[in-house]
């Protein structure tokens, strides 16, 4: 039914991880390559308390949001994805344990790339990468070149802080 | 110096500074000193801990996983069905003339660029995992605008607003007024549906001249959607029934109805049924209703853009494939709305196409010819005067006949044939014809079709009505379409009313009025609908001081009533005439004993 070859059976991960007044909650989202969704998973809410923050430090969140939330959340998701997008900084220490790239989005989009008639020009995203890893942002950017160049990279967050809302709503993660 | 000699002598005291010393003996001092012993730990033991509580964190997880996109899906599978859908489609729809209506123009509203119109679960849906399903969906404007979803024309706003609609729906009613483009909508939500993955066996129905319009509706919304035509004998259609892999069929009712045994079978079920005209099962009681009823599906989308042609009964009946349930035996009618709120859809050309050329609907009182006259009082003179003399033993049927006579001759007269509307429509269709545009002309009779296809020969008249066979109907409407000398239409309600985009067109003459406004309103949206670029001018002829003025005077308020019921959410009136009124046609002195429904 498609038009336009893409890779299959991978897709793209979006991961996002919110700071609110019960902690720290992931969600992290699989989309094909058409932005549609393939799976989504949330993690409860993980609240450090004084002594955490005393004892990690300046590495707190960077392990919770790393280590703890983004590592579980992938691992336990099924759907292979080729490479994962956040807009949160703390979570490209996640790199460190997978074999996939990870990069950052500015998370407030005001850098997001201006709808362009040059094509190739709209998928120039202001992406980061973790400092070991410098050619993740090249090898990300390949790879959106060959997808479809409608793509909005950012816009999966806003789905993603809604189904987690919408999740929170109904009581999910607070059910067990 | 001599004062100081005079002062007195100073006062002497004597102070004791002897200090006295006791001793005493102290408490204690008598007791024998004690040598106390106290253990005392050694470092080779470990020392005191006190613990802070757990300090590794924790964190569990819950996912979801969703219907895997068909392009997801590995190539072999893929291929299969997609090959077969389109072999068959080439197949079944191999000869059809889908040229029906010219392209639909870009439109010029804009594309919804700057709003991300995102798809919202219903209020009924209550699992976490299908609200999320929707909820995560992209923007619709994101899926229209990728490339793998290539789209001929841009959406207009309010139809995005449809396809939004639709999607989530397992029950819904899309309402629009004629002409709105319900039928482009469902397309492009179903093609959704389908690239989502949450679709992947859907069954159009649609009356039988419609057929080749919703082909064509297909290959310009969704042409990387297979699809079938049910067709042909019995043995082809159980084939395409049971047999046959293609996502999608599409089928006229009556085939339908015939092939009630086959869709018995467990095996054929579907994920997305749409009813289009949806108002041919208003009957609750007609086969076709009931066929369409038993139909395994798990989506049930119905579109009309006259959801109550008569009475209340008609919505009720419609959310019987809609939704059964969901209107518990004899709901009054004033509580329709707040049950059905949430599945309908409806909106307006004035609601949302302010940019669609103006309708402009003028009635044309003419005077009877004089030959028409004599005859028109004859007939009812005589009418009426049978009429009561039936006494109670009449009924409905009685005066309806006599209705049918009078308005027979309000058209012709059956002695000499004289017509004061084929005077007139003579006369504006020189004008038209002379401006290079073309008109409809609509009856609810094929006789004076017939005859006013010999009348109006200098304007290369054209029928489209019942006793036009099938298979020339669509060379009728492309002829009329692409022959410049062919002006005029000639149009049976019941044949041209419902689905057939002729917005080419600019004139519409109602020869004679139906009994329902919803069927006039259909038959006058064939030319006003999108893609109209001029202006549309209805002519609705009514023949003063006859039958025809009183029942326009009625349908008029009726008219009335029904904007009332689907924009206030008021009671749903009864729109055709009602016993009462049909009897207060005439001023007959009996009524039946027991009027007939």
């Amino acid at each position: 039914m498609t038009q336009t070859p893409a890779p299959r059976t991978q897709g793209l991960g979006f991961l996002t991880i919110l700071h609110e007044d019960n902690g720290y909650m992931g969600g992290y989202l699989v989309t094909n390559f058409w932005s549609r969704p393939v799976e989504f998973r949330l993690s409860t809410a993980v609240q450090p308390n004084r002594i955490h923050q005393i004892l990690y430090g300046g590495t707190l969140q960077s392990y919770i949001c790393a280590d703890l939330i983004g590592k579980t959340l992938i691992e336990k998701t099924t759907a292979a994805v080729q490479a994962i997008f956040t807009d949160c900084e703390s979570v490209l220490d996640l790199r460190l344990q997978l074999d996939v790239p990870v990069v950052c989005l500015p998370s407030d989009g005001s850098t997001a790339p201006a709808s362009s008639s040059d094509p190739a020009a709209s998928r120039k995203w202001p992406l980061r990468c973790h400092s070991r890893f410098p050619g993740d942002v090249a090898a990300v950017q390949a790879m959106l070149d060959g997808v479809d160049g409608s793509l909005d990279l950012a816009e999966p967050f806003v789905r993603i802080r809604e189904a987690m809302s919408e999740a929170r709503k109904l009581g999910a993660m607070s059910r067990n | 110096m001599s004062q100081d000699k005079h002062l007195p002598a100073p006062d002497v005291a004597e102070l004791d500074l002897t200090l006295s010393v006791e001793a005493y003996l102290p408490q204690r001092w008598d007791r024998a000193t004690q040598v106390g012993i106290r253990p005392t730990r050694l470092l080779t033991e470990r020392p005191w801990v006190r613990s802070l509580g757990r300090l590794d964190m924790h964190v569990k997880t819950e996912g979801w996983r969703f219907p895997t996109p068909p392009s997801d899906e590995p190539a072999s599978r893929q291929g299969d069905s997609g090959q077969q859908g389109q072999e068959t489609r080439a197949e079944r729809c191999e000869g059809e003339s889908c040229g029906l209506s010219p392209p639909l123009p870009l439109s010029p509203s804009p594309y919804l660029s700057a709003v991300n119109l995102r798809l919202r679960p219903t209020k009924d849906t209550v699992v976490l995992k299908e609200r999320l399903l929707y909820l995560l969906q992209p923007p619709l404007e994101s899926c229209l605008a990728s490339k793998q979803v290539r789209l001929p024309l841009r959406p207009y706003p309010y139809q995005m607003e449809g396809i939004a609609f639709l999607m989530p729906r397992h029950a819904a009613l899309l309402a629009d007024e004629m002409g709105l483009g319900k039928t482009a909508q469902a397309v492009l939500a179903l093609r959704l549906l389908f690239h989502a993955g949450l679709v992947r066996r859907s069954l159009i129905v649609c009356p039988k001249p419609l057929v080749s319009n919703w082909a064509r509706e297909l290959r310009l919304w969704a042409d990387d959607l297979p699809f079938e035509v049910v067709g042909g004998d019995a043995q082809e259609r159980s084939s395409c029934w049971l047999v046959s892999n293609c996502p999608l069929k599409l089928v006229n009712y009556e085939l339908l109805t015939r092939d009630a045994a086959l869709l018995a079978d467990e095996r054929i079920a579907f994920d997305v049924v749409i009813l289009d005209e949806a108002q041919r099962i208003k009957n609750r009681d007609a086969k076709t209703a009931q066929v369409v009823r038993g139909i395994r599906r798990e989506r049930s989308w119905a579109l009309t853009g006259t959801p109550i042609e008569n009475k209340p009964e008609d919505l009720v009946n419609l959310f019987a494939f809609v939704d059964p349930g969901r209107i518990p035996p004899d709901t009054p009618a004033k509580r329709l709305p707040h049950l059905t709120g949430d599945c309908i859809l409806r909106r307006t050309k004035d609601d949302v196409l302010t940019d669609l050329p103006a309708k402009t609907i003028r009635d044309a009182y003419l005077e009877l010819t004089p030959a028409q006259r004599q005859s028109y009082a004859l007939a009812e003179n005589e009418g009426v005067v049978h009429l009561n003399s039936l006494g109670e033993t009449i009924t409905i049927q009685h005066v309806f006949e006599l209705v049918m006579r009078l308005k027979q001759i309000c058209n012709f007269d059956p002695l000499t044939g004289h017509s004061a509307k084929l005077e007139r429509l003579l006369a504006d269709l020189t004008e038209i014809a002379e401006s290079g545009r073309k008109a409809l002309v609509f009856s609810q009779w094929v006789q004076p079709l017939e005859i006013l296809a010999g009348a109006l020969e200098p304007f290369g008249p054209l029928q489209f009505h019942g006793r036009i066979p099938d298979r020339e109907r669509q060379t009728v409407l492309e002829r009329f379409r692409s022959d410049s000398s062919k002006h005029v239409l000639l149009m049976s309600y019941g044949a041209g009313s419902v689905g057939l985009n002729l917005q080419f067109t600019n004139y519409v003459f109602l020869f004679d009025r139906w009994w329902n406004p919803a069927v006039e309103d259909q038959a006058i949206n064939r030319a006003h609908r999108i893609g109209q670029r001029q202006p549309v001018f209805v002519t609705r002829f009514v023949t003063q001081e006859t039958i025809e003025g009183r029942i326009a005077e009625v349908l008029d308020r009726k008219r009335q009533l029904f904007n009332e019921l689907l924009e206030q959410n008021s009671p749903p009136p009864s729109l055709g005439l009602t016993e009462e009124e049909i009897f207060g046609l005439f001023d007959l002195q009996v009524r039946p004993k027991r009027c007939a429904a």
